[in-house]
């Protein structure tokens, strides 16, 4: 087509999109720079989320298997510090294990730095214990469920399980009252709905990824209790929880960022409809 | 293919048979499986050699020989910082390298996506066809719920939007679910009665 | 501020803007960053596997428990698959990966995932008339409907034509659906990676570490 043919619809769809990087670029930078400050509204995942460990009884155990992605902190690390903090404020036992690589050098990072759990009274070995790292998968999960000395017999700093007061009843899926399952991969929500919840029927939470989370809606609120999906879901139990986080900046600067894309979006629509129905063209007779 | 049966047939036998031995191997088994596969990791450093070294191969030029030993410079600096300090992984040197390096560039790759599904989208994504405006609907509907100035000024995207996760999403969810899962179980069966044409190709 | 964080934040910035040229056009520098992740998680994944291994298996092995020599023995013996002539050494170690995990998944699969799902469909529907709202009845049935059109439209024994046909097409609707929400969820994703990068910018490399603030 030459450039004399264009119409207005061809020019609104072949946009050099270079555009839009520069525009989401900038929506995105003017947030950081000067926060909006927005509510957020908060769903129903989150609130079987939070009242799947509000509704825990004092002194009930919590296995946090916590399969986190360093370069996936962005999206999750509202998430998980939300939880943990929920976690501290209450009387419970927590456990956590790290299916994936990452896991344990996050929980070094985070827990201990971002979110203290001697500041809210807990001891390690008495109230908190972690095992660090084992490449666990499906196999491993249902390992952990009859048999969790079979996969650890020690914990990250090489304690034996049997010298930490909190693990001298702990041993089983019949010995936790709960367990959050922090996954990064989509159809890992398969691995505890297969081994801990059909077998077991243990009460189940999850987070994850914004794109997983539609994929563990099927399993609401049956099978798992709530689930987290994005760091949307991570500022909303900030907010639900009333533990402030990383989550609001995230939220925030969405708000301006998104705006290019959805604006291409229809112009690109528009674009295929003008031409489509050829709006504004002059019919010859 | 008669372990993988006997292995096999263990394993679902003592999922639905509760008799403390049958318990007690599957623990057992499964607990090996994680020692199995923690010890082939290093397998990953001689995929990564393999390929770097058909790269240069194809290109022997100055530039793919800076990109073929770039990988090994910061293996290396990984490998020294977890050996030569107390501490292991555990050491501030490595968590110096994790950070800086490990977590920020993978963060990054992960990041440009964005820009590049966004020009994807505008490009492709047309209302060409029932499926398509299912699609869009879908998607847009549930973009818009997650973004608080929408939620704040278009308040009813937030209920439309949930609706959309767990009606729809849901009847869709579950019937993929449930379809991908009677392939796996068909698959698996496959598998343990020694059928699966796969393992036998390769072995 | 120690020389430690300011080298680390300079270098993460370093590599996070040579990672965002690729946007522009693909270049030395963008490959430079690509090619120092590779090494990087290669390093990491050894690294922390060869602990766990030390930690779960060789420690307990040398406290006692001389059984884990087998697992270990079986790990080992996949590197054989390196060189074609001892290669079918390593069907053994496969052989036991994947009948357990064939094992763990069929049974847990058929009734978490098959008669779990099937079931928790039609309680939905049965409490939600019990419950007497005409929107869980009607969201209810909606699930229903887009649950076995969707398993319809993965029917590929037979051809979609009249009834199957239709719900074959009711069923990819539901999909897409489906596949809309789960692009919307990976287009905010990257969207978030994007925000943090630049926050780590901004907020911690400028504002901190260049300007001292």
């Amino acid at each position: 087509m030459t450039k004399k043919n264009q119409t207005i619809w061809y020019k609104m769809g072949n946009i050099d999109y270079r555009w839009l990087y520069v525009l989401s670029l900038i929506g995105f930078i003017l947030p950081v720079l000067q926060p909006l400050g927005l509510p957020v509204q908060v769903s129903s995942g989150t609130i079987g989320y939070y009242d799947a460990i509000d509704k825990l009884p004092a002194g009930s155990v919590v296995a946090v298997s916590f399969g986190a992605s360093a370069q996936l902190l962005d999206e999750q690390e509202a998430q998980f510090l939300a939880t943990w903090k929920i976690l501290f404020q209450r009387d419970l036992k927590v456990l956590f294990y790290c299916p994936s690589q990452d896991g344990s050098l996050l929980l070094q990072n985070e827990l201990g730095k971002q979110v203290i759990p001697e500041s809210y009274g807990k001891k390690y070995g008495v109230d908190y214990v972690v095992l660090g790292y084992a490449p666990l998968g499906e196999a491993g999960e249902a390992s952990m469920s009859i048999n969790i000395r079979g996969v650890y017999k020690a914990d990250w700093n090489n304690k034996p399980l049997d010298e930490l007061p909190m693990m001298k009843d702990i041993n089983a899926a019949k010995d936790i009252d709960l367990l959050i399952y922090f996954y990064t991969s989509c159809t890992d929500i398969e691995f505890p709905i297969r081994q801990w919840v059909t077998p077991y029927k243990m009460p189940t939470i999850v987070a994850t990824l914004g794109c997983c989370g539609p994929m563990a809606v099927p399993y609401f609120p049956t099978q798992i209790q709530g689930f987290l999906s994005g760091s949307g879901m991570g500022t909303e139990l900030e907010v639900h929880g009333k533990v402030p986080g990383p989550g609001a900046l995230m939220s925030d600067a969405k708000n301006i960022g998104i705006l290019p894309f959805l604006a291409f979006f229809v112009l690109g629509n528009l674009s295929y409809l003008g031409k489509r129905f050829k709006w504004g063209e002059v019919k010859t007779p | 293919m008669i372990i993988i049966a006997i292995t096999g047939i263990l394993m679902v036998a003592a999922y639905f048979i509760p008799w403390a031995p049958l318990q007690g191997v599957k623990g057992v088994m499964t607990s090996w499986i994680v020692v199995i596969s923690a010890a082939t990791v290093a397998m990953g450093f001689v995929y990564m050699t393999t390929s770097q070294y058909k790269l240069y191969q194809k290109n022997r030029s100055t530039l793919q020989l800076v990109y073929t030993v770039t990988p090994y410079v910061f293996f290396a600096g990984f490998l020294i910082s977890a050996l030569a300090y107390p501490g292991g992984s555990n050491s501030p040197e490595y968590r110096w390298w994790f950070t800086n390096i490990y977590s920020n560039v993978g963060a990054t790759i992960y990041a440009i996506m964005y820009f590049t599904l966004a020009s994807s989208a505008y490009r492709t994504f047309r209302v060409s066809s029932m499926e398509a405006i299912a699609l869009i609907a879908g998607g847009m509907i549930y973009t818009l719920r997650q973004i608080p100035l929408f939620q704040v000024y278009i308040p009813w995207i937030v209920p439309l939007g949930e609706w959309f996760l767990l009606v729809p999403n849901t009847g869709g969810g579950r019937g993929a679910v449930i379809a991908a899962a009677l392939a796996a179980l068909v698959v698996g069966i496959r598998t343990l009665w020694g059928k699966e044409v796969t393992l036998e190709v390769s072995g | 501020m120690i020389w430690t964080d300011t080298l680390g934040a300079l270098v993460a910035a370093f590599f996070i803007i040579s990672v965002f040229t690729m946007l522009w056009k693909d270049n030395p520098v963008f490959r430079l960053g690509q090619q120092a992740v590779i090494g990087a998680a290669t390093a990491h994944y050894i690294v922390l596997n060869f602990t766990s291994v030390y930690k779960n298996a060789i420690i307990p092995m040398m406290g006692g428990n001389l059984l884990l020599i087998i697992p270990l023995f079986l790990g080992l013996l996949m590197y054989t698959r390196l060189k074609n002539e001892i290669a079918w050494v390593a069907r053994y170690p496969t052989a036991v990966l994947v009948g357990v995990g064939t094992g763990v998944m069929i049974a847990g699969t058929l009734r978490g995932q098959i008669i779990d799902q099937m079931k928790n469909t039609v309680l939905d529907l049965y409490n939600s008339f019990s419950a007497g709202s005409a929107m869980n009845v009607l969201n209810a049935t909606l699930i229903l409907i887009g649950t076995i059109t969707a398993i319809t439209f993965f029917t590929f024994t037979r051809k979609h034509t009249g009834l199957l046909g239709w719900s074959a097409k009711a069923g990819r609707i539901f999909l897409m659906i489906s596949l809309g929400a789960n692009w919307s969820g990976e287009l905010v994703w990257y969207a978030t990676q994007t925000i943090g990068r630049l926050s780590y910018i901004i907020n911690y490399v400028i504002k901190i570490v260049i300007l001292g603030g």
